[in-house]
């Protein structure tokens, strides 16, 4: 499926503001027609690293190129093939539906007969139609994601970067969303998508990297990072925290990895089966045993403190 | 500077939206002017008399309307820039695109010296209905041409203090001790030639008095002397706070 032309390539990622490191020396790529997602809890240079690829921000070091040309301030070139979803609805709020996708179309240079008739395919594609002519403020927070979504396909971008593009929507909303973006990957558009939300990085992405405090943590499918940094299933367990060295003990011969965490000890491992055998003996309340998911990765990863 | 020819999508959008407000800005941007020319020009006029040969609304016109302009280009600028960057996010949506952020502001100023023109060309209608317009036609377009040149002016100049406001109230300093005071030094209102040496000399800095005389003898026909040298202090004025303008906003919207 994934041809291997990169689309993006990062060496050495830097950005500081002052002091501040939000990204710090970062390298990947991401190759044509994948789904490409950042992972990682608030802060962690996401977004700062997208704004720079889409040349909305200055590089403080190292290099991105989109397509072979380098992401710089002034690049027009980029943002001519790049659509942007972004995190905040910054739609024109003065301007109807409709007219926010003309006047956008002119921005990137679509002669109007042409921006009429993509506009018109664009509303259909959101499932707009009957909100053609309203203005901003009278749309959901679900039509106003959508219309972000026909806002950046109006170029026919062959990048599209989404960020956090289903934050705040319902389940339905947030469904449509990713049935629309999943098409999209399905025609060959190459997507780069942050989110917080891990079942959206395991409904849409090919492969993932987890960041945290401006650098890459792990990188790889979703469903090799499970494997590598969980195993297949977890046990979650909640007892009192003067057991755990008893009960961790009890199961060393299984090879399972542990973590206590508030209430709660986990147990990760390759096949629980054994690990509950045992477990039934000790006559435990409070267990259960569940697949392991991307969550589990990700609060290993980042730590399960809150991040402020 | 990445200036383009997209400076003009800014300014189409703006248009696009203006539609809807129009009228309200007719009133608005009449509304003060106006104000000062019935007070001051027929109030007091009555017990001006003559004021160098012709009725004292003759002298007030044309200062007035070059005030009407340089207030509707500021108020743009400041109140109707700031919106757009802080609350609409308008400018984030648009740097995304091929627009570039110096399209993005001079767009902006552009259409603030549109609206500067708007509100004078208002004035001139106004003035014309109370019989006062300039000599010839050729002097109608070259007060035009005056209005665009201060739009961009006061536009560029109001740009700059938005690149550093943090919040509304922080126009006040700018309107309430440098805009005001200016309509007041600036001759709209009497003329210069009785204030001692130092206001004079003050006066000179202030670029209203220069578009004051350009276009009082736009109106008269009688080209008054140093005519060129205003031109000229404006344009240098102008490009200066346009180039500044556009730098130092520029760093505001882009980290």
């Amino acid at each position: 499926m994934n041809s291997k032309n990169p689309v993006i390539v990062a060496k050495n990622l830097t950005k500081k503001y002052g002091n501040l490191t939000a990204v710090d020396g970062i390298s990947f790529e991401i190759h044509e027609g994948e789904c490409f997602g950042f992972l990682g809890p608030n802060g962690a240079g996401k977004t700062t690293t997208i704004r720079m690829i889409h040349c909305v921000s200055p590089i403080t070091s190292g290099t991105v190129t989109v397509l072979g040309k380098p992401s710089h301030i002034d690049n027009r070139e980029i943002k001519l093939i790049t659509g942007v979803i972004p995190q905040e609805i910054n739609l024109d709020p003065d301007l109807t539906v409709y007219e926010n996708l003309m006047i956008f179309a002119k921005f990137f240079d679509i002669p109007h007969i042409e921006s009429k008739k993509r506009v018109n395919e664009l509303i259909d594609f959101v499932e707009l139609e009957s909100k053609r002519n309203s203005k901003i403020d009278e749309l959901s927070t679900g039509m106003k994601r959508r219309l972000l979504v026909a806002r950046a396909l109006l170029n026919n971008p062959k990048l599209i970067i989404a960020d956090e593009p289903t934050t705040g929507l319902d389940p339905q909303a947030r469904h449509l969303i990713w049935e629309r973006l999943r098409s999209l990957k399905s025609r060959g558009t190459t997507l780069l998508l942050t989110t917080q939300y891990m079942e959206e990085a395991e409904q849409l992405c090919d492969r993932l990297m987890v960041m945290h405090q401006g650098r890459i943590l792990k990188e790889g499918s979703p469903r090799q990072l499970i494997s590598d940094e969980i195993g297949r299933e977890v046990v979650e367990i909640r007892i009192a925290k003067e057991e755990d060295e008893k009960l961790i003990a009890q199961m060393a011969d299984l090879a399972c990895g542990h973590e206590r965490v508030g209430d709660t000890l986990y147990f990760y491992c390759r096949d629980g089966h054994e690990l509950m055998k045992k477990i039934v003996d000790f006559n435990l309340p409070n267990v259960l045993n569940r697949p392991a998911t991307l969550e589990d990765v990700f609060l290993k990863l980042t730590g399960r403190s809150l991040i402020e | 500077m990445n200036l383009s020819y997209r400076i003009y999508y800014v300014f189409y959008r703006n248009l696009i939206s203006y539609k809807r407000f129009v009228l309200t800005t007719f009133v608005v941007s009449l509304g003060q002017p106006l104000f000062y020319l019935i007070t001051f020009g027929i109030g007091m006029g009555a017990y001006m008399g003559y004021f160098g040969g012709k009725p004292y609304l003759n002298f007030l016109v044309p200062g007035v309307l070059v005030s009407s302009v340089m207030l509707s280009s500021t108020f743009e600028c400041l109140y109707g820039t700031f919106v757009k960057v802080t609350y609409q996010k308008l400018f984030d949506s648009l740097i995304a695109t091929p627009v570039s952020a110096e399209d993005a502001i001079a767009g902006e100023v552009a259409w603030g010296a549109f609206r500067g023109l708007i509100s004078g060309s208002l004035m001139l209608v106004v003035a014309t209905f109370m019989h006062v317009y300039p000599v010839s036609i050729v002097n109608v377009l070259l007060l035009l041409v005056l209005m665009v040149f201060i739009g961009i002016l006061f536009g560029s100049l109001a740009m700059i203090v938005t690149s550093f406001a943090p919040n509304f109230d922080f126009f006040n300093y700018y309107t309430e001790l440098i805009i005001t005071p200016m309509l007041f030094f600036s001759g709209v209102f009497f003329p210069l030639d009785r204030f001692p040496g130092w206001m004079k000399f003050f006066a000179k800095f202030l670029p209203l008095t220069h578009a004051v005389n350009i276009s009082r003898s736009a109106f008269s026909g009688e080209p008054s002397p140093g005519l060129a040298l205003d031109f000229l202090y404006i344009i240098l004025l102008e490009s200066a706070a346009f180039y500044i303008g556009i730098k130092l906003m520029k760093r505001r919207l882009i980290k």
